[in-house]
């Protein structure tokens, strides 16, 4: 198992495991650290939602209105086009006609229209 | 019996051997390393707050207060950790672990200097994005399961504005990338050893700044907790040491972000005279001063405005960089 990893680059991942499991660590060491030699008083109003010292009003799990979500939509389009971008980089330099270079600024171009479309839709005039 | 006999430990070990030792080097160094960048940092911000208000900032604890972080960890430390009583218990108790995650992980791919690397990785700035977005995940658990309606607010804003910064960040880097046809950290260091690539793309160079100060929430793009109108965003209900978590992210989230504009634009550890290490600390450092200056000096943006320009302004300049790149990359 371990000697194909190696070869598969798969093996680089071992080191970021091993930070993924050490950073949980720290962190639960210190809460946990925090919760023994903290103090625990209960008091009525303690555990309230601050809300600027007001009784809070309903809870914060309600709907409301997010302008935002327009920009979501776009930002899940562009995103994901511009990920198609990575391996083009890899590569760009090492053909040698301009082969690469049209398609990249193809692709640019059709991305750009995407913006142009939504500028023009009013996405971007704040409501 | 000795646990290292078993056949699949010594296989493992077998391969491991000589990484692992550099592995755990890696891990005390990052241990000690991140709340003492940290503290500093905070103690830093404090100092260039008050010099630059004409007041002398933290004197107290300590040689100009250089100590007075350690104190105030101390203290969060004794804290009581409250838990609101109408937040969803686990999810609040998660965000704080999650948001350290991408500080420490972040760190195996970044050069310190030649040899000072965790791991060098073909994915090497790759890893850095995908990590430090789970950041964006966590403050978005944190505000929601405090059921606190600033905290909420404060998360939607943190999420619409990374959403939209990471585009001109990724564009940004990318005409890096086209010209190294690398994501490894030393072979785009290795390619800036004569000219910096600031001086070949400072387009590219202020907008990956610009992007990086407002994926890390900074001022003058940090209305995720902007005080006068949010208390202080989505660690609003957050205690104690979950309170000094969100913060010790932040501040080493500083440092990477600094550390990935050292290496993309100003060449990484390469230096006359001192050893790689120390103009590798020394970019970082003042890169972070540069960042901690724009905050005390800029007010803060409006929200649409905040918008407007990452999608009106920012992402079309990025694409304009990123196709000029490329075009004179064919035509020289």
């Amino acid at each position: 198992m371990f000697p194909q990893m190696m070869q598969s680059g798969l093996y680089d991942f071992f080191f970021v495991l091993i930070f993924f499991i050490i950073s949980i660590a720290l962190s639960l060491v210190m809460v946990t650290f925090n919760a023994l030699i903290g103090p625990h008083f209960m008091g009525e109003k303690k555990t309230d939602t601050y809300e600027s010292g007001m009784a809070p009003i309903k809870t914060a799990w309600m709907q409301f209105g997010a302008s935002y979500y327009l920009f979501a939509l776009i930002f899940l389009a562009f995103d994901v086009d511009v990920l198609y971008l990575f391996p083009v980089l890899l590569i760009y330099q090492k053909g040698a006609g301009f082969s690469e270079l049209t398609a990249l600024l193809l692709f640019l171009f059709l991305i750009s229209l995407a913006l142009v479309y939504a500028w023009r839709k009013g996405v971007f005039i704040w409501r | 019996m000795n646990i290292t006999q078993l056949p699949f430990i010594k296989e493992i070990y077998g391969f491991l051997g000589h990484d692992l030792v550099a592995a755990v080097i890696g891990i005390l160094i990052i241990l000690v390393f991140v709340p003492l960048n940290s503290a500093f940092l905070v103690w830093v911000e404090r100092k260039v707050a008050g010099h630059i208000q004409l007041r002398p900032g933290p004197m107290e604890v300590g040689p100009h207060g250089i100590l007075q972080t350690l104190i105030d960890a101390v203290k969060l430390m004794s804290k009581e950790m409250i838990t609101p009583k109408l937040a969803d218990k686990f999810l609040f108790w998660l965000a704080p672990i999650v948001i350290i995650i991408p500080a420490i992980v972040c760190f195996v791919v970044i050069p310190f200097s030649p040899l000072m690397q965790v791991r060098e990785m073909n994915v090497g700035i790759l890893l850095i994005f995908s990590f430090s977005s789970l950041t964006v995940l966590s403050i978005l658990m944190a505000g929601w399961a405090s059921n606190n309606k600033y905290a909420l607010i404060g998360a939607v804003r943190a999420v619409a504005q990374n959403v939209a910064y990471e585009i001109p960040l990724l564009l940004s880097t990318m005409s890096i990338i086209i010209m190294t046809n690398s994501f490894k950290m030393s072979e785009i260091t290795a390619a800036q050893s004569p000219v910096w690539f600031i001086v070949y793309q400072p387009v590219a160079a202020i907008i990956f700044f610009i992007s990086t100060t407002a994926e890390t929430n900074r001022a003058p793009f940090d209305l995720v907790e902007a005080e006068s109108e949010l208390v202080s965003g989505f660690h609003t209900e957050y205690t104690g040491m979950r309170f000094a978590l969100f913060f010790l992210a932040e501040y080493t989230n500083m440092f990477i972000a600094a550390s990935m504009g050292a290496v993309l634009f100003f060449g990484g550890w390469h230096g006359p005279f001192f050893p790689g290490l120390i103009w590798f600390v020394v970019k970082v450092y003042a890169l972070i001063f540069v960042i901690i200056w724009v905050r005390w000096t800029f007010p803060r943006l409006r929200f649409d405005q905040l918008m407007n320009f990452a999608w009106k302004v920012m992402i079309p300049v990025a694409l304009l960089n990123l196709m000029i790149t490329a075009i004179v990359l064919k035509a020289l």
